[in-house]
């Protein structure tokens, strides 16, 4: 369970990413969060996970407050949370299988992991979970030789190799092509409902929301708008939302 | 914790999962590592190093180190102000002529500009040849050839500059858009217009900058050429460090580091006005 | 009637006052050290006498006898400073750099404010200072206390080296992408795992590249060193010009160029396959 309490974001610079939100998600939701680009889609996602620090209020992962965790528990919760990020940020030297594994560092010794004496029960992890999303394969390729579907999911599977209870996704299919992206939110939406994990996404693409959605957050200049499910959401939903009349690019598009 | 147990027994039930082979590590790193450390334990064997004796010497830094920070001001002002006027002199000359003159090689030196083919391999193994020799070597050699002074410095310092311009700038040419050249050739024009029309206004920031560069590394090196009497400080530092008159070498060496800092300002602002 | 845009006029003033000035220090250069049009044009003359009497080298068995071994002692001094260097820049870059630098807390007792010592900034400086001793300026210095040889050569170059390398690969790590470090944080890594997967894998094709790169221009540096008696083949060059032995001198300058040019091929084509990676085959694009 995860709850946002009077949730305020104020960067340094002045800038007031979130506006008091309220929020509760229940474990296993799978959740889609709309809205404009700095509406504190970004800045939700990463309070989540202590990223970034709430200036008011608080976040309660399991009952855990983010603000009070010392460094040690920080890191347990955040072992516990995966996350896919737009660019991938894979290691882009580093092979396929490195890159996955560096979804075990928390429970692997610093020496251990440092000089590659990964035991065998993390590297047989990190083979399961590239299986599920279909890239075993490529395990010793160079993650900078694969195209961006098929980063994305090494990223899926790095998060994956947590074995998290909650899946974080900010903007995961942004710099990819409609047939790319819809693999990947199956593989997300297959993740949440085979193993049970939360999973939250930052979308802005509307028709991947209403086709892959369950319940529908709206975020419009760091305020909650919209909290309801996905098959009630009208197009003037979406409007009020965005503040401003919807356009072409804010759908992906039909499959070439 | 259920959750976990729970995504960990339906990820063990696919057991039956090919693991790829782990490819060969590159021959490169196998043969390459050890025979790195192998080269680098037989060099410093060949050096000679014994620590006792190194010992021993550091026990001797006091005849530098003693005159080193009791530096004569007064004598430097004196007696360097002209040499270092000449360095710099020098070094004016040597990398204008030397850049100037790198600038037709290095287009006959690419293939971007260059479709002859016998010309580019001649030109490109001219610069490839230039630059393995010394700067130090070239003030040798131009001093033997046209005796001791600071022509001889500017002669080395010219091919010097020839070596590491001709370089760089035909890299950057290798590397232009080859678009407005094909257009100028299209139009009718010969390739020498081509090249001048098109080519030469592309690269002409980076010629400027490199020049810059290639201008401080020309300080710097005019100020050892003296060594050898191509002119310069550096025949002072010579004369005075056989008499182990630290005292008089260091504010020299501190003068110099004030004009490297001066002329890099300059440097970077010249560069920042006009690039 | 059309107003045609008028050009910037600072950048042109600044490009024409240049310009004049680049002439004006010509003519006052070349005036000061006596160099004038028609010595220049001599010049292609005289050396042509001097190559002339470079070549043919002198191959007997007593020159490459005492011209090889110096040709060997120049690589040996190159490549153990350049080890030196690269071995401790490697640390101290990585303090230097902004973003993987320390900081250390020193508590005042009279007042509650700490001081923050940034290990960037320290390091840094300490660099600075190094690099701007030319290896031939730091040779100086050694030899008194060191004695003629190769070692004074090689701690030379051993310390200007570290001083390059240290700047040249602290501005590789800054210059790295955070995005994995900030995956690598989210998943629950700690600082050293951030380092070790997230900025390592990152920046060490560079640096090693810079080793490289390094290593052949310490091998011109020591064979220049040998002038001043640091150990190499200077030694030789100068000595044989002086002696007026040209062919041998010839030699040595053919020995110099050889083992330049070998190690540069191959360096050169090191650093070519490290920065570009294994070459792969082109990977299906199907998901």
């Amino acid at each position: 369970m995860i709850k946002y309490k009077n949730l305020s974001v104020t960067y340094p610079g002045g800038v007031e990413a979130l506006k008091n939100i309220n929020l509760e998600i229940e474990d296993g939701e799978f959740l889609i969060i709309v809205g404009l680009s700095g509406a504190g889609k970004s800045t939700l996602l990463r309070t989540t996970n202590g990223l970034i620090m709430p200036t008011i209020g608080e976040v309660y992962v399991d009952d855990k407050a983010i603000t009070k965790a010392g460094k040690k528990e920080l890191k347990e919760i955040r072992s516990n949370i995966g996350m896919i990020f737009q660019t991938f940020n894979l290691v882009n030297r580093s092979s396929v299988l490195k890159n996955v594994l560096t979804g075990r560092l928390h429970s692997v010794s610093t020496l251990k992991s440092t000089i590659g004496a990964w035991p065998k029960n993390d590297k047989k992890i990190a083979f399961e979970c590239l299986q599920q999303v279909e890239i075993l394969e490529k395990a010793y390729v160079r993650a900078s030789n694969l195209s961006g579907g098929q980063q994305q999911r090494v990223g899926i599977a790095r998060a994956l190799a947590q074995h998290p209870t909650v899946m974080l996704a900010d903007e995961p299919v942004a710099s990819l092509d409609p047939v790319t992206s819809r693999v990947v939110m199956k593989y997300l939406k297959k993740i949440n409902e085979d193993f049970d994990i939360t999973t939250i996404i930052n979308l802005h693409f509307l028709d991947l929301a209403k086709e892959f959605g369950d319940r529908l957050i709206g975020l419009k200049d760091g305020e909650l708008v919209y909290d309801g499910n996905i098959e009630d959401v009208t197009d003037s939903d979406f409007q009020n939302i965005y503040g401003r009349t919807i356009t072409s690019s804010d759908f992906i598009g039909e499959d070439e | 914790m259920e959750e976990q147990l729970h995504l960990q027994t339906l990820l063990e039930k696919m057991n039956k999962i090919r693991i790829p082979k782990k490819p060969f590590p590159s021959p490169l790193l196998y043969l390459g590592i050890p025979m790195v450390l192998l080269f680098t334990n037989y060099s410093y064997n060949k050096i000679g190093f014994s620590f006792k004796d190194f010992q021993r010497n550091l026990d001797n830094r006091h005849i530098v180190t003693d005159p080193l920070f009791n530096p004569k001001w007064s004598w430097a002002i004196e007696n360097t102000a002209s040499p270092m006027i000449e360095t710099v002199q020098i070094a004016i000359l040597a990398s204008l002529i030397g850049c100037f003159v790198a600038l037709p090689i290095s287009f006959f030196a690419s293939k971007t500009t260059n479709p002859s083919r016998l010309t580019f391999l001649l030109n490109k193994s001219f610069l490839n040849l230039i630059r393995t020799i010394p700067d130090l070597f070239w003030g040798m050699l131009f001093v033997a050839a046209v005796s001791q002074g600071p022509f001889a410095g500017v002669l080395a310092l010219t091919m010097f500059s020839l070596a590491i311009m001709g370089k760089l700038l035909s890299e950057t040419i290798d590397s232009i858009d080859v678009g407005p050249l094909e257009a100028a050739r299209s139009t009718g024009a010969t390739q020498q217009q081509a090249v001048y029309s098109s080519a030469l206004p592309q690269v002409m920031p980076n010629f400027l900058s490199y020049f810059l560069y290639i201008f401080e590394l020309c300080i710097r090196a005019s100020i050892i050429l003296g060594l050898v009497g191509a002119g310069g400080v550096g025949r002072i530092i010579e004369t005075q460090r056989i008499f182990l008159r630290f005292d008089r070498i260091s504010p020299i060496i501190v003068f110099i580091l004030l004009i490297v800092i001066f002329i890099e300002q300059i440097s970077i602002y010249i560069r920042k006005k006009v690039l | 009637m059309i107003d045609f845009p008028k050009q910037p006029v600072s950048k042109n003033v600044i490009k024409a006052f240049l310009s004049i000035s680049i002439v004006f220090l010509a003519i006052w250069s070349a005036s000061g050290l006596e160099i004038s049009l028609e010595r220049l044009a001599k010049a292609p003359q005289l050396t042509w006498i001097l190559i002339s009497a470079l070549f043919p080298i002198d191959l007997s068995q007593e020159a490459l006898d005492r011209i090889i071994p110096k040709v060997f002692e120049s690589l040996y001094i190159a490549w153990t400073g350049t080890v030196i260097g690269a071995l401790f820049s490697f640390p101290i870059a990585f303090l230097s750099a902004k973003n993987t630098s320390i900081t250390i807390r020193l508590p005042r007792f009279n007042n509650k404010k700490n001081i923050h010592l940034y290990s960037s900034y320290v390091m840094k400086q300490i660099l600075n200072v190094i690099r701007a001793f030319p290896e031939l300026i730091l040779a100086f210095i050694f030899l008194p206390i060191t004695g003629l040889g190769a070692l004074t050569g090689t701690l030379a170059i051993g310390i200007h080296s570290i001083g390059t390398l240290g700047k040249l690969s602290s501005e590789v790590i800054e210059g790295i992408d955070e995005g994995p470090l900030e995956a690598i944080k989210a998943s629950g890594g700690n600082k050293n795992n951030e380092l070790f997967f997230g900025v390592v894998p990152q920046v060490m094709p560079t640096i090693i590249a810079y080793w490289l790169y390094r290593f052949e221009i310490n091998l011109r540096a020591s064979a220049v060193l040998g002038v001043i008696g640091a150990g190499g083949v200077g030694q030789e060059l100068i000595n044989q010009l002086r002696f007026r032995a040209f062919d041998r001198a010839g030699t040595v300058l053919v020995a110099t160029v050889i083992l330049v040019l070998s190690i540069d091929t191959i360096s050169g084509a090191i650093r070519r396959r490290i920065i570009r990676g294994k070459s792969v085959s082109i990977v299906e694009a199907n998901i």
